[in-house]
């Protein structure tokens, strides 16, 4: 069974269609990353597997069960969500943020259990936050922050976290502490990670397998080596793109007009 | 004491019993000052006996004033000011927005058009009849639901629709409540700003006991919502995905807040900032969670009220100021003070 089976998605907002009969399958334990320039659909097809965005046609199941047919709280308990762009409340202290993630476990008029708890502080000391665990969310530098919102996400205990672009903002000694991160939860959790990513060495080199979206299309499917070697790639960015081999790792580098 | 950093378990202890020593000053003075001077130690020991605790030294000229004046006028008081309070705290977090209070979707508008037309075609003008309660509320309620109705096809509303319905329906009602009033006579338009200001003169216990179960009920289901509504500072999308349904949520405490407004409003009138004000002051004190706001706002909201109204009360004895204007001379300083105060903390 797969972790995330996508068939025959299409996404529509109005007239325009921003994701267009995409159908993919992610095996557990694996990492997928969605690639492709700003506007492919990228974001708005992470949103339509987390739940949160309509879909116009076709369906999205999740370790087998199809999302349509799940409320809110049966779905997060299937499948957690790193937004782009998340919303960090004022005054809120950084172990009540992370304890949001057990929304779905506790009922709506009962405080966390002491399970609840105990998943909380585990996941802070995982993620290294336990010496924040009493400040307020605001006051976290952009990496500490984000390390947050993926605690959120782990709080929720699901088997499949999405990520959305979540090396925004970090440099680059951050982004490279948060992907470890993630690949560290894959590894020994058998977490199954769908992403979005811009950079394309950073996706090669912690995805096993790359799709790339183009005008809502997938494009190319595949193994990280295969995608980030082939010339459909640069076609679809519109530019040149080299891969030099580092020590056994890819790196994708953008060449200038004029200099190829 | 002030801070917008998340508060020490010291601080809420601290902010909670000065919370309930305000309470009681506030029963003691909603009790002890009137016209007629009696003493505290009188009114306690009355107290007391009711409870079948001793013997009670009023007169009964004095237990008359205490239990069939005073003592409705202020358990109206604490049940109204706790009331707004915690509806306008869980409306400030249903809609994400400070300015929320308790009238946004209507209820204001609804209830005075309500009243308007009791006092104009049932009472004549010559009186407030009776029905004025009765016709204020279901005002209230109509409101409220077409707001509802209209902002965005009710459980697909988002929280920007359901307040910009809000903003159409008040603007509509309160022309219509402007056309009724200008038709009726120069006693009805006064019976009708007697009653828009808001007031706690006519308390009874029969008043009492018509908004208790209302308020009860409504509180109740408010200050259960309180984690529900934490959840919601992060919004509505990222809510949903941390499985809250949010819509069922935010239909459950609109709804529950504006039943209980609508029950105070038809019984006291229009009175307003009481529902902005406090739960701003609180947050201030203990923190953004309104696990820790709403419940604080049933105490401080009602000490809050009673003190008011004994401002309003004595100021001018014998006459009274409208209770809507005390707390709205308390409370635009008030708030002006606390955005200055929310600036210096954020810098």
């Amino acid at each position: 069974m797969s972790a995330v089976e996508i068939n025959e998605l299409t996404v529509r907002a109005g007239s325009k269609v921003l994701v267009d009969n995409v159908t993919i399958c992610v095996e557990p334990g694996t990492w997928m990353t969605v690639i492709g320039r700003n506007g492919a659909g990228k974001t708005t097809l992470v949103e339509a597997v987390a739940g949160i965005r309509r879909i116009s046609s076709g369906s999205i199941s999740v370790s087998g069960q199809p999302m349509a047919s799940l409320n809110e709280r049966e779905r997060a308990r299937l499948i957690a969500l790193v937004p782009q762009r998340p919303s960090i409340p004022n005054g809120m202290d950084v172990k009540d943020y992370v304890a949001l993630g057990r929304t779905a476990y506790h009922g709506l008029l009962r405080a966390p259990s002491a399970s609840d708890r105990a998943i909380v502080e585990s996941v802070l000391e995982r993620m290294s936050l336990t010496e924040f665990a009493h400040r307020d969310v605001a006051t976290l530098s952009g990496g500490e922050r984000q390390r947050m919102v993926l605690a959120r996400a782990l709080a929720q205990s699901t088997k499949v976290i999405v990520l959305d672009e979540p090396t925004t903002g970090l440099d680059l000694r951050h982004q490279m502490d948060l992907l470890e991160l993630l690949k560290t939860e894959v590894a020994e959790c058998g977490l199954t990670i769908v992403a979005t990513l811009h950079d394309l060495t950073l996706a090669g080199q912690f995805a096993d397998r790359l799709v790339l979206l183009d005008r809502g299309e997938v494009v190319l499917d595949g193994p990280a080596h295969e995608v980030i070697r082939s010339d459909e790639l640069g076609r679809c960015y519109e530019m040149t793109l080299r891969v030099i081999d580092i020590d056994g790792f890819e790196v994708t580098v953008p060449v200038r007009a004029g200099n190829e | 004491m002030l801070s917008t950093n998340p508060p020490t378990s010291r601080r809420v202890a601290v902010v909670t019993a000065a919370t309930f020593a305000g309470l009681v000053a506030a029963v003691v003075c909603g009790l002890a000052i009137g016209p007629t001077s009696i003493s505290t130690t009188r009114i306690i020991g009355g107290l007391f006996s009711e409870m079948g605790i001793g013997h009670s030294t009023l007169s009964p000229l004095q237990a008359t004033i205490v239990w069939q004046l005073r003592a409705p006028r202020l358990v109206l008081g604490l049940i109204a000011g706790a009331m707004l309070s915690v509806a306008g705290g869980a409306y400030q977090g249903v809609f994400r927005n400070p300015l929320a209070d308790p009238y946004l979707l209507g209820v204001a508008s609804g209830a005075g058009l309500g009243a308007t037309f009791a006092i104009v075609y049932v009472g004549q003008g010559l009186t407030t009849p009776a029905w004025t309660p009765l016709l204020a509320f279901a005002g209230a309620m109509i409101a409220v639901l077409l707001t509802w109705t209209i902002g965005g096809r009710g459980m697909r509303s988002t929280a920007a629709t359901l307040i910009l319905a809000g903003v159409a329906v008040s603007a509509l009602l309160t022309s219509a409540q402007t056309f009724v009033q200008q038709r009726s006579s120069a006693d009805s338009i006064a019976r009708v700003y007697i009653w828009l200001l808001g007031s706690l003169a006519t308390a009874s216990w029969r008043s009492v006991w018509m908004v208790l179960p209302y308020v009860i009920f409504c509180i109740v289901i408010c200050v259960a919502a309180g984690s529900a509504l934490d959840v919601m500072s992060v919004g509505e999308e990222e809510a949903r995905s941390l499985g809250l349904p949010v819509r069922k949520v935010r239909l459950v405490v609109i709804a529950a807040s504006s039943l209980g407004t609508a029950a105070i409003v038809s019984a006291v009138g229009l009175i307003g900032f009481v529902g902005i004000i406090v739960p701003h002051i609180l947050r201030l004190l203990v923190g953004t969670s309104y696990r820790r706001i709403l419940p604080l706002s049933i105490f401080f909201g009602a000490a809050f009220l009673v003190f008011a109204d004994t401002i309003a009360r004595t100021v001018m004895a014998p006459s009274e100021l409208p209770l809507g204007v005390v707390t709205a001379l308390i409370g635009a300083p008030t708030f002006v003070l606390i955005l200055s105060l929310r600036r210096q903390l954020t810098t």
